[in-house]
């Protein structure tokens, strides 16, 4: 699978923005954040944090509502909400484009959860946060798995394809903060709470791997070939921050 | 105005950015099989969509059309859907029982100005750039062939329709500017939108309001739509047939070819 791309402040007008794409998913996400809130839904403690997710093809529907609704709380744990009251953080993630299978000729309306994009648009968000330097408690970033029923017993895969995820028994999403705190759970499918944990276990793995230095045993485990998505913000910031810099 | 058009680099996603200085435009296009209405059995349906979100501005806001957005959809309405650019009749299927839904979305990233004219070279880009699925009929069965089985086709498209706006400044409006970013556009008097095709065949002139205009200068200006048109029509063909080339290579079908070369 590519390694995942990203840039950073392509919107003039948005405050932040960042076009990440991973997976076959591209997600361009515009950050606006802290405006004022509209007087109906301000809250004078803290700010209101928007998630508006939007597909590529037709209009929003409950699926994508439901992503939104799984975003949401995320992020508002991410942003420092207690620092704007009565503002308002507005998140726009637009799908540009998504995975399609050659085999199937794919619908335009399908009102049903699609987890495999939640990774891609919660790390589009935090780029896109990032870039609009909206104070935040940490960051995170999340992984999708799938279990599936192998000759050989359960086999977990990471980052699986559109094609393996139709054919898992389950799959999950997990997102983790920097300090390896789980942010968000989602699953779909029929699975044991042993298989539960060891999906755990490989997420966690996967997402806060190489936090610590000098974990190099850990490298050869679950998930090894898939990029740790954490460091390669960092780069990109890094990349962001050092070009701005430049003219100094 | 689109300076630069990109075809998306994924293989079957036909999508189409109108890119410029701060302005970026995404067309998509879908098709899926549906029922015809009922008062039209022989034609598809076809349908442009397009969205202003807070990606362009805080202001705007989910589901609340602006009047901009208003104004956008009905031009693009007028030139492309009106103007009869795409063969609605072969879209039909079987009469009054299954046709073809196209449906452009387009999806406006940011813009500083002259929102028209790229909307609408995006919306014909995507239009033209993208391929449905094949179809075939044997006797009352309808089969939809996947990418994977045939190559899919392109579009029954007749013409081109490109809009070119111009805006007027000066106390007389004497002043026409091409082209103009969001700030120009605040200073305008008047401004005048044409549509038509290389050929010079005109789908519609719009001219909303604003301070009167010259007779004549509006036929100047229609005569400088028209080379602009033209400047547009070889942009996009130079552009799709460089990613013609590109998908002409390998591909699915040639993977699956079990013919090898001698």
């Amino acid at each position: 699978m590519a390694p995942p791309s990203a840039e950073l402040s392509h919107l003039p007008k948005a405050d932040g923005s960042a076009n990440f794409s991973f997976g076959g998913y591209t997600i361009t996400a515009a950050v606006n954040g802290p405006v004022e809130a509209q007087r109906r839904d301000e809250n004078p403690f803290e700010a209101l944090v928007d998630v508006n997710v939007r597909p590529a093809a037709g209009v929003g529907g409950t699926a994508e509502r439901q992503l939104e609704a799984i975003l949401q709380p995320a992020l508002r744990h991410l942003i420092a909400i207690r620092n704007f009251p009565r503002c308002v953080v507005q998140v726009t993630l637009q799908v540009m484009e998504a995975p399609e299978n050659a085999y199937v000729n794919s619908k335009v309306m399908q009102p049903r959860l699609n987890l495999g994009i939640i990774p891609s648009l919660l790390h589009a968000a935090m780029l896109g946060l990032l870039t609009a330097a909206i104070p935040l408690n940490t960051v995170a970033s999340a992984t999708c798995l799938a279990i599936t029923n192998a000759d050989e017993g359960t086999a977990i895969k990471v980052d699986p394809s559109r094609t393996e995820i139709d054919q898992a028994t389950s799959v999950h999403v997990l997102g983790f903060t920097a300090d390896g705190d789980l942010l968000l759970a989602e699953s779909e499918g029929s699975f044991t709470a042993e298989e539960w944990d060891r999906v755990l276990q490989t997420a966690e793995n996967v997402c806060c791997r190489g936090q610590e230095t000098g974990n190099d045993a850990e490298m050869g485990g679950y998930g090894a070939e898939s990029e740790n998505v954490l460091h390669f913000m960092r780069s990109v910031l890094e990349a962001k921050a050092a070009e701005s810099l430049h003219w100094r | 105005m689109p300076r630069e058009a990109e075809p998306s680099l994924s293989e079957r996603t036909f999508t189409l950015q109108a890119i410029s200085e701060g302005l970026r435009v995404l067309a998509k296009v879908s098709a899926e099989v549906t029922v015809p209405f009922p008062d039209r059995p022989f034609d598809g349906i076809f349908q442009i969509t397009s969205e202003l979100g807070p990606m362009v501005a805080p202001s705007y806001e989910v589901n609340r059309p602006t009047e901009t957005e208003v104004l956008l959809a009905r031009l693009l309405e007028k030139t492309i859907r009106r103007s009869g650019a795409l063969d609605t009749e072969s879209l039909c299927l079987v009469a009054g029982q299954k046709c073809w839904s196209v449906r452009v979305d387009l999806h406006v990233l940011s813009a500083d100005g002259n929102l028209i004219d790229s909307a609408c070279f995006a919306v014909v880009a995507a239009l033209r750039h993208f391929r449905k699925p094949d179809t075939s009929i044997e006797g009352e069965t309808l089969t939809v062939y996947t990418p994977a089985e045939r190559e899919p086709v392109p579009l029954s498209w007749l013409h081109s329709p490109f809009c070119a706006t111009f805006d007027f400044f000066g106390d007389e409006g004497d002043i026409v500017v091409v082209d103009t970013t969001w700030l120009e556009e605040q200073l305008r008097v008047a401004s005048c939108t044409f549509s038509l095709n290389k050929h010079g065949e005109i789908c519609q002139i719009s001219k909303l309001g604003g301070r009167p205009i010259e007779a004549t200068l509006v036929i100047q200006c229609a005569q400088m739509a028209l080379d602009k048109v033209k400047e547009f029509t070889d942009l996009l063909d130079a552009k799709l047939a460089e990613d013609a080339k590109r998908r002409d290579k390998g591909g699915l079908m040639a993977e699956l070819s079990a013919e090898n070369d001698r």
